[in-house]
């Protein structure tokens, strides 16, 4: 079938439906705006299908039995027998179903036209886009909105053969624990695959290129996930070439960072380019009067989050709403060995730019809820600017540091001070009251902890 | 002192491209705020871009004539002013401004502490967030201090006066562009326009056979080709014809390259391509160059480089039997000629009163440099060749 210049309309055209396009899509849609959204595979995209939502699924799965483990001590009895992966595997599919669904629905009800297929630019405002083999449907937009995502990039001495060498998200699909595994990379993605395999009982490497796990992290947060993922029994092998290692595992899994997914688009036929295969958008997420671009396919941390918080802001602007995406801090959550978050500078990143920074931390050995919880390995590290100034940077590690981490987003976001978090009720007793006490720390008050000597 | 790199904006619906037309500061210069930094032109308008900051311009990255991508640095400023994006929406600059980095640092922007919902208003009542005063600990700006700026601030000029009623239509594009050089050419220039009558019997007996050689060959023969050939011949024995004014020099530019321009009426209003090097072509060759520079002209596709550089312009009114008028020039250019339909008129000729094909000619120049014996004259030479076509050659 030949379409030829058969075309619809298409008041607000967004391409991909993952976090960033569904949320988007949605916003738009309430704003007024008719909205037709073009997905080449699920609803939700990467995160919700084969990345954030099924990982944290294996890892919360893997962390059950490390935490029962922590009690031991404390009487519980040593888990016997083999995870269930079958049993997993089940759980995971239907928790994935019952989110997509639940977007699906949502779209619906906002009166969204989803099209399934592969788009691509044949013209300024014209998008082509194949359905199936034979096809193809043509939309004239007045505004794009490209949220495309990414996929797992390759490397090229271990190229993924779907099988035994694979990408991470065919890693949250095993039916069985590979009775040994190499994981291949330093990022959270490797590291968290890493943690939750060592956790389910196979031998894991963890083969990373540089000497340092999470390199664009705090320093002291790659220290304590590196001891991490040893105690929990990761052979964490740095400055490591990993094509020997991987010879002799059973499973391999490479997370060598995300390519955007721009290729097949033709940007050339809408006018568009991407230097350095991303795009650079300003405030309201444009690339010129009548494209947009969110996500991952943009420059910045690949993160749904971030990817999300970009779809509502498009959607305001493309609903005439002075729209913008100027958060100024990006919360990271890591569920590796402890759970590592972080947001805002790092105090490297502070003394670099040359910002005189004050650090208060606190070790959670000294907070009750982390001793009866046998967790006191981690610690609470703020920024701030100068003795009393505001908070402009977090590190935790330990558990919940991914919840706490978004009190401290809030604080960034409303230009708390070290004042207004020493000051702020914290409950007692949780992990959160770290904070509380780091802030202390930081102006040279602390209640918990013996007081630095001045030097 | 930070570096702000200025990126070219989307100066035009979603352009690729722009040339700069003229840089409108030197590197060193301080500039304020809004201040016009440099010039550019597309294919569709000419743009002045203002500084986002106030600063010092440290380095230009293009040449005047560069063509630009949108998007690429332009210029750097170096400044103190924390640039920000605004909402405003009175430039071009405005609405789509350097693409800033929204992961930065928090301290990168430690100087502005607001929260996200005083952000979101400050959006909303265009107020930038570097310009208003804190009122809360260590300077954090709430809701109320962007309020009182925004109602503080000098109002956006004073208010227009309420609009009569009647469609309106913003003027913009082309037809601004239009606008703004018929307007300072009426005001700056001394036009005196001569009007004569050609006998064209001979000149469209010529065309014709020309038109019916090019079609057997299956090729164009635009009637504006003889005209065009008549001119450069003219502008080539009388030289200050193809000259402009360099008025802040106090200076006449004798131009090298007779490249003229060819008045053509768009959608969007007029436009002028110009054919280059009009005379150093054979007429085949003029006659593609013709063809092609009107018609991309007429179908909105003319590139940069079509509509630059012209010394003279050429306006046919023919095709909707025109007859005679006054033209306007087009500065920095110092004359127009205008040709009308050729009809028949009766004509004196020894004596007798003849049925004459007849065309109408009206020639405008700047009287600031050439005065009305030079006018005759070049106007002469012109009549000479239209009414001996031989001489344009076959």
């Amino acid at each position: 079938m030949v379409a030829g210049d058969q075309s619809d309309p298409a008041d607000c055209l967004i391409l991909g439906a993952g976090p960033g396009g569904y949320v988007a899509a949605l916003r738009a849609a309430q704003l007024g705006r008719s909205v037709t959204l073009v997905e080449r595979g699920q609803i939700g995209g990467v995160c919700l299908n084969e990345g954030c939502i099924p990982s944290k699924h294996l890892a919360r799965f893997a962390a059950a039995k490390s935490a029962a483990e922590r009690f031991a001590p404390s009487g519980m009895p040593a888990f016997s027998g083999q995870p269930d992966m079958a049993a997993f595997q089940r759980s995971r599919a239907a928790a994935v179903s019952t989110l997509v669904k639940g977007v699906s629905t949502l779209l619906e009800a906002a009166g969204v036209t989803v099209v399934a297929g592969t788009a691509r630019f044949v013209g300024r405002t014209r998008v082509c886009v194949e359905i199936g083999e034979e096809s193809v449907r043509y939309f004239d937009f007045k505004d794009v909105v490209i949220a495309t995502g990414s996929r797992a990039a390759v490397l090229a001495a271990l190229p993924f053969d779907g099988e035994r060498v694979v990408e991470p998200s065919r890693a949250l699909e095993w039916n069985q624990v590979p009775s040994s595994l190499l994981v291949v990379g330093d990022d959270y993605i490797a590291l968290e695959i890493a943690v939750a395999y060592a956790r389910l009982g196979s031998a894991v490497k963890l083969s990373a290129p540089g000497e340092r796990l999470l390199p664009d992290f705090d320093r002291d947060l790659s220290s304590a996930v590196m001891r991490g993922a040893r105690a929990a029994g990761v052979e964490v092998l740095m400055s490591s070439d990993p094509t020997p290692i991987a010879a002799n595992a059973e499973r391999v899994v490479v997370s060598a960072g995300r390519r955007p997914n721009l290729e097949g688009l033709d940007l050339q036929a809408a006018g568009l380019a991407a230097p350095n295969g991303l795009f650079k958008v300003d405030a309201q997420l444009r690339l010129d009067r009548h494209a947009f671009a969110i996500g991952d396919v943009t420059d910045g941390l690949p993160l749904a989050h971030r990817a999300m918080m970009q779809g509502r802001a498009v959607g305001d602007v493309l609903g005439g709403k002075a729209g913008g995406f100027d958060s100024q801090a990006m919360p990271r959550a890591v569920f590796a060995e402890p759970e590592i978050a972080a947001v805002g500078v790092t105090e490297a990143e502070a003394q670099a730019s040359g910002i005189e920074v004050v650090i208060g931390r606190f070790p959670l050995a000294a907070l009750g809820r982390a001793v009866v919880e046998a967790a006191t390995a981690g610690f609470a590290k703020l920024v701030f600017a100068g003795e009393g100034g505001a908070v402009i940077g977090a590190h935790l590690a330990g558990p919940s540091s991914t919840e706490l981490v978004a009190e401290m987003a809030l604080a960034i976001e409303m230009g708390a001070t070290a004042e207004d978090l020493a000051l702020t009720v914290h409950a007692h007793p949780t992990f959160a009251e770290s904070l509380m006490e780091a802030a202390e720390v930081s102006l040279g008050r602390p209640i918990h902890v013996r007081r630095a000597a001045k030097n | 002192m930070a570096r702000f790199e200025f990126r070219l904006p989307d100066i035009g619906e979603g352009l690729a491209e722009a040339e700069v037309a003229k840089w409108l500061v030197a590197i060193g210069d301080h500039v304020n705020e809004d201040q016009p930094v440099v010039e550019m032109m597309t294919d569709k308008a000419t743009v002045e871009l203002p500084s986002p900051g106030l600063g010092v311009i440290v380095e230009q990255l293009a040449a005047e004539g560069d063509v630009v991508k949108t998007g690429s640095v332009l210029y750097v400023l170096e400044t103190d002013a924390r640039i920000e994006i605004g909402n405003s929406g009175h430039t071009p600059v405005v609405t789509r401004e350097e693409p800033q980095d929204a992961d930065a640092p928090a301290a990168a922007s430690a100087g502005v502490l607001a929260p996200p919902a005083v952000r979101k208003l400050a959006r909303e009542l265009g107020v930038d967030l570097a310009r208003v005063k804190g009122g809360g600990p260590g300077g954090r700006i709430s809701a109320e201090d962007v309020k009182s700026h925004a109602s503080g601030a000098p109002a956006p000029a004073a208010a227009p006066a309420p609009a009569a009623p009647g469609t309106r239509i913003k003027l913009r594009g082309v037809q601004k562009r239009m606008a703004e050089t018929m307007a300072l050419s009426a005001r700056t220039i001394p036009h005196v326009t001569g009007f004569h009558e050609l006998d064209a019997g001979a000149f469209a007996e010529h065309a014709s056979r020309l038109r019916a050689d090019a079609e057997s060959k299956g090729t164009r023969f635009p009637f504006d080709t003889l005209l065009v050939r008549a001119v450069a011949m003219a502008l080539r024995k009388h030289p200050i014809f193809n000259a402009s004014i360099d008025e802040e020099r106090g200076e006449i530019v004798m131009h090298e390259n007779i490249n003229i321009g060819i008045a053509t009426a768009t959608r969007d209003g007029l436009i002028v391509p110009v054919v280059k090097n009009a005379d150093a072509m054979g007429l085949d060759e003029l006659a593609v160059a013709v063809g092609r520079v009107t018609t991309a002209a007429r179908d909105g596709k003319s590139s940069v480089s079509d509509l630059q550089g012209g010394t003279f312009t050429l306006s046919n009114t023919g095709a909707w039997r025109g007859g005679l008028g006054t033209s306007l020039i087009r500065p920095p250019e110092v004359a127009i000629v205008a040709f009308g339909r050729i009809e028949e008129k009766a004509v004196v000729r020894d004596g007798k009163v003849l049925a004459r094909p007849v065309m109408p000619m009206s020639l405008t120049f700047d009287h600031r440099i050439i005065d009305g014996e030079a006018g005759l004259s070049f106007a002469l030479t012109v009549r000479g060749v239209i009414e001996d076509p031989e001489q344009l050659g076959a």
